[in-house]
């Protein structure tokens, strides 16, 4: 996936969705999203962050703080988290960050916004339980030195659970829209 | 008049007391060898050394030896005077000798303490410190401490919350208080808000009952609508001249029940309102108003006389009234004047005044209100609709250095409440936009405050607002600016703005500095005789300052600083008598210029203001307003000032002994008494080493050294010359003596150049009290400089200065 994105140059008036930000405070995870004010502790102590060119969890808080409802939701680096929970435990006001990056990304996964390579590891785990593809070879190997066989994954009960939270909808939409 | 003024009229008589100080002094210092030299100075009678001068048998001694040998003067060589100069003041008074007639020799702190690894050269200086103290003791005059009688009275400078707390605080200590008030009501900006932050408690409601107690509190006398015209005096003696504008209802008749007021058929617009509103032409501005007197604004005024008619019998109102001016006597001022709100119709890219729908912080202020002119609806000029969307921009005016450079100190938090307040009122149906560069809100529960409005769900936007369009149309408005945040320029849409107008120096300030001698700072707003320590007082003795006219603040510290500069008052006018230094300026009036024609140098130059000139008359220093800086000594071309304890003379002396020997190896330095003295004793107390070749002078104010002090110096050959002083601009204890003197040595050093003087010989340089490493570094690179040029050359170009020098000073007397 492209880390980069090109941002478009002006934030206009009617890009801005007041609305937006009200949603997010009856979200789990994201009910103190209005306490942020922009300090940097999340992005200071990120990991991804000091690798990354472009992704920045206050400026993520900030897209959503401001109501840049499409702008944030179709950010790329919206999926560069790795979850690690730094920026919650850090963040001076209480804001979870992490967790608004996991509600922002559910928002955006139900309108069908997700990256294709997030969709083939989801559909892995569905159809072998594994989260990526394991080559015969590999499998081959393992015999050879005497390893035990992998743990065999249980798709089926996954994919009974995941249909009774109406994963595969969102999972639906998001292909037929992509 | 004797020189010596000796009060026996006789012979002197001088008694050197030297401290060992234990080994502080004499583990350096050959304190026999300082005694044996003592001994041999001129009008020397007795010298004793003691291991600790200032412990009781040390004082003992001098006190003893005062009545045994009759000494008339005497020389302490000890620590810097700065440390004990009032103890042995106090000892020598003690055996009967004017306090005055003492002085000081520092050997401590500018000899043994920072000549260490040179003893020799260390009790060289020594000596050259003590003869030159003897030098200045042989001229000591005794000096009387000045008492003048002191007003119990207080009057109080603007009603606002600070002048109104200071007026209460003094009333309530016993005091009379006057307290002047501009306008027609007091209760100043804080009675036209409507709620005040982080509380949210309604401003009137908690202001309104102070107010009526200062309206009836027996001991205040409230003088409102009226003018300060002159102020003569000076500490404890206050002459007040004050103006009362007619308000063509008589106080004392009118019972302000209103009747007048509701059939009076003109209106005009309420300034009180931001002019929002309108009040009848006789109105009073609001009705909480103290003193509840109506007044008639004769610029609207038709002169129908339907108020006449239902006053009735009343008779208050009075067409005929006339301004009448009264006087009164105080013995100390207090200044509340507070500010006033920049309006930006000077900022067109922001629209005020052309936009319908951008208004002021004051303005949202009276819409929000409910005593206000839309009974507290918050709606669009444009249409009379409520806005869905309103913008609130910071430092309009502020932190520009274009306009307003500094912060305006309360309006993040005033912001803050109004938008908590659109909030609460509109919630969800109302989108608040701030755009600011720093949310500031450093106060007791602020930072809280702040929290509220962001969990509200205010849209904070880090940028400064570049311009605002409005559509033509809708009258919308579209704010410009960059979200610093996400680095990335912004439109906002707002159906409308409020700006957060920087406060500004209240109108006026300038006329009101000239009557009472204050001085503003580079922001125009009063200046404090100390930032830290000061932070109450004006420079000028029994003149104080209150509230947002000393610099901006909020309700709360302006409350504090009234009740602060209340009883700093009182430390004034709670004495039957105020004591002076006597160490002040005095005009030998034969030798004024102004006497036969025009000069007044001294007076325009005085920091103080404390010179009174009249045509035809000698210039007369007002003694108790005289802080003794010696600013208009050394300004005066006639030489016809002398500042007590400091006089021509004695300094001359002191420069004579100090380069009595080897003049051109020496540094001679004219040190101010609060900075670079100071900085100076820094050195010793640090035990910075610096060269031992300096020899210093103390004077009370930098101001005071005399372009002739410089010029007698290089005429006795002196190899360098250093004045120190406080740090420029606001250091100088004497508000601007270190800028005078600046004035004249910059004309002064050119001249001596051109006659053929190194540039680097004569040197003007600041160092504070607290910078003990910069002064020896100072010393140790003029030193270098000294070396550099060699002795031959100083004296080659002394030799070329001296017929010259000789000939700007003739008129000095060679005393």
């Amino acid at each position: 996936m492209a880390e980069t994105e090109k941002p478009k140059d002006v934030i206009r008036a009617s890009e801005i969705d007041p609305k937006f930000k009200y949603e997010l405070l009856k979200m789990h995870g994201s009910e103190k999203i209005l306490r942020c004010f922009q300090c940097g502790t999340c992005t200071s102590d990120c990991p991804v962050a000091r690798f990354s060119d472009t992704y920045r969890p206050r400026t993520i808080i900030r897209m959503a703080q401001l109501g840049l409802r499409d702008r944030v939701l179709n950010s790329e680096t919206l999926w560069l988290c790795a979850a690690c929970f730094t920026c919650t435990d850090r963040c001076p006001q209480g804001v979870e960050v992490a967790s608004v990056i996991r509600v922002l990304r559910n928002l955006a996964a139900e309108k069908g916004i997700v990256p294709a390579v997030f969709k083939e590891q989801a559909n892995s785990i569905l159809t072998s339980g594994y989260a990526y593809n394991i080559p015969e070879l590999k499998i081959k190997k393992r015999e050879a030195q005497g390893l035990p066989p992998l743990p065999r994954g249980n798709p089926e009960s996954l994919r009974k659970t995941l249909k009774g939270i109406k994963f595969f909808d969102t999972i639906q939409k998001g292909s037929s829209s992509s | 008049m004797s020189q010596t003024g000796n009060s026996e009229g006789g012979e002197l008589r001088i008694g050197v007391f030297i401290c060992h100080c234990g080994l502080n002094i004499a583990g350096t210092l050959d304190i026999k060898e300082l005694v044996e030299y003592a001994k041999t100075l001129p009008d020397v009678v007795y010298v004793k050394d003691n291991r600790y001068t200032c412990a009781d048998p040390g004082q003992e001694e001098i006190r003893k030896a005062i009545k045994d040998y009759k000494l008339n003067r005497v020389v302490v060589a000890a620590c810097s005077p700065r440390m004990h100069e009032v103890t042995f003041r106090r000892t020598v008074s003690e055996a009967g000798l004017n306090p005055f007639l003492f002085e000081m020799a520092n050997i401590r702190e500018f000899s043994s303490w920072c000549h260490p690894s040179t003893p020799k050269e260390a009790t060289e200086r020594a000596k050259d410190t003590i003869r030159m103290a003897v030098a200045k003791a042989r001229l000591l005059m005794p000096l009387q401490t000045i008492e003048v009688p002191v007003t119990n009275k207080a009057l109080v400078i603007g009603g606002g919350i600070a002048g109104m707390n200071t007026a209460l605080d003094l009333a309530e200590m016993g005091f009379k208080v006057y307290l002047l008030e501009k306008g027609e009501s007091i209760g100043g900006h804080m009675a036209a808000l409507d709620k005040t932050f982080p509380t949210l408690d309604c401003s009137i409601c908690i202001e309104g009952p102070k107010m009526v107690d200062v309206g009836r509190h027996p001991n205040i006398e409230l003088i409102a609508n009226a003018d300060l015209l002159k102020v003569d005096g000076y500490v404890g003696n206050f002459r007040v001249k004050i103006r009362r504008n007619p308000r063509y209802v008589l106080e004392d008749k009118c019972t302000g029940c209103g009747e007048c007021k509701d059939v009076c058929p003109i209106e005009y617009p309420n300034e009180w309102d931001m002019y929002l509103g309108t009040r009848k032409a006789i109105s009073v501005p609001f009705d909480q108003a103290v003193p509840l007197i109506y007044t008639i604004n004769r610029d609207y005024c038709i002169e129908c006389y339907k108020c006449v008619d239902i006053c009735g019998e009343r008779q208050a109102i009075d067409f005929n009234q006339k301004p009448e001016e009264i006087e009164i006597e105080v013995g100390a001022i207090i200044v509340a004047t507070g500010f006033d709100i920049y309006l930006p119709y000077d900022m067109p890219l922001l629209g005020y005044g052309k936009y319908p729908n951008v208004i002021t912080s004051m303005e949202f202020e009276r819409l929000i209100l409910a005593a206000g002119p839309t009974g507290g609806k918050v709606i669009r000029a444009s249409d009379g609709q409520k806005p869905h969307s309103v913008a609130f921009i910071q430092c309009v005016g502020s932190r520009d250095k274009n306009k307003y450079p500094y912060c305006s100190n309360y309006c993040c938090m005033y912001t803050l409440k109004h938008v908590v307040q659109l909030k609460e009122k509109y919630k969800q149906d109302v989108e608040v936009y701030v755009f600011y560069m720093d949310m500031r809100s450093p106060g007791k529960g602020y930072e809280e405050f702040y929290d509220r409005a962001r969990e509200q769900g205010v849209n904070f936007i880090r940028g400064r607002v570049s311009r605002i369009d409005e559509d033509p149309e809708t009258h919308n408005l579209t704010i410009h600016a960059e979200d610093a945040n996400l680095g990335m320029p912004i439109e906002v849409e707002a159906e409308m703005v409020v700006l957060a107008t920087a406060s500004i120096p209240k109108k006026g300030s300038d006329e009101l500095a000239r009557i009472l001698n204050l001085t503003r700072g580079a922001d125009g707003f009063f200046m404090e005789s100390h930032p830290k320590l000061k932070p109450l007082d004006a420079p000028t003795d029994g003149i104080f300052l209150a509230g947002a006219c000393q610099g901006l603040k909020d309700i709360p510290y302006s409350v504090s600083q009234g009740c602060g500069a209340a009883s700093r008052a009182a430390t004034v006018i709670s004495k039957p008598t105020w004591k002076i230094e006597p160490i002040i300026a005095v005009v030998d009036a034969s030798k004024c210029k102004n006497v036969t024609g025009k000069c007044g140098i001294c007076a325009e130059r005085c920091p103080y203001g404390s010179i009174k000139i009249e045509p035809n008359k000698p210039a007369q220093v007002i003694t108790a307003s005289c802080h003794g800086c010696g600013t208009c000594v050394a300004e005066c071309p006639q030489d016809a000032i002398t500042q007590m304890h400091f006089t021509d003379a004695q300094i001359l002396a002191q420069i004579r002994a100090a380069l009595e020997k080897d003049p051109e190896d020496k540094i001679l330095a004219f040190l101010c008494n609060w900075c670079s003295y100071a900085g100076a004793d820094l050195a010793g107390t640090s035990r910075f080493e610096y060269p031992p070749t300096i020899r210093a002078i103390r004077v009370m104010c930098s101001g005071r050294v005399d372009r002739d002090f410089i010029l007698e110096a290089l005429r006795l050959g002196a190899g360098m010359v250093l004045v120190a002083a406080c740090h420029l601009p606001y250091d100088c204890h004497y508000i601007s003596g270190n800028w005078k003197m600046k004035a004249r040595m910059d004309a002064l050093a050119p001249m001596l150049q051109k006659l053929g003087m190194s540039p680097e010989r004569f040197r003007v340089e600041y160092v504070s009290a607290a910078e003990g490493v910069h002064f020896a570094e100072l010393i140790r690179e003029i030193e270098a400089q000294k070396q550099a040029l060699g002795k031959e050359r100083i004296k080659a170009e002394n030799a070329k200065l001296r017929p010259f020098i000789e000939n700007m000073l003739k008129r000095k007397k060679q005393t």
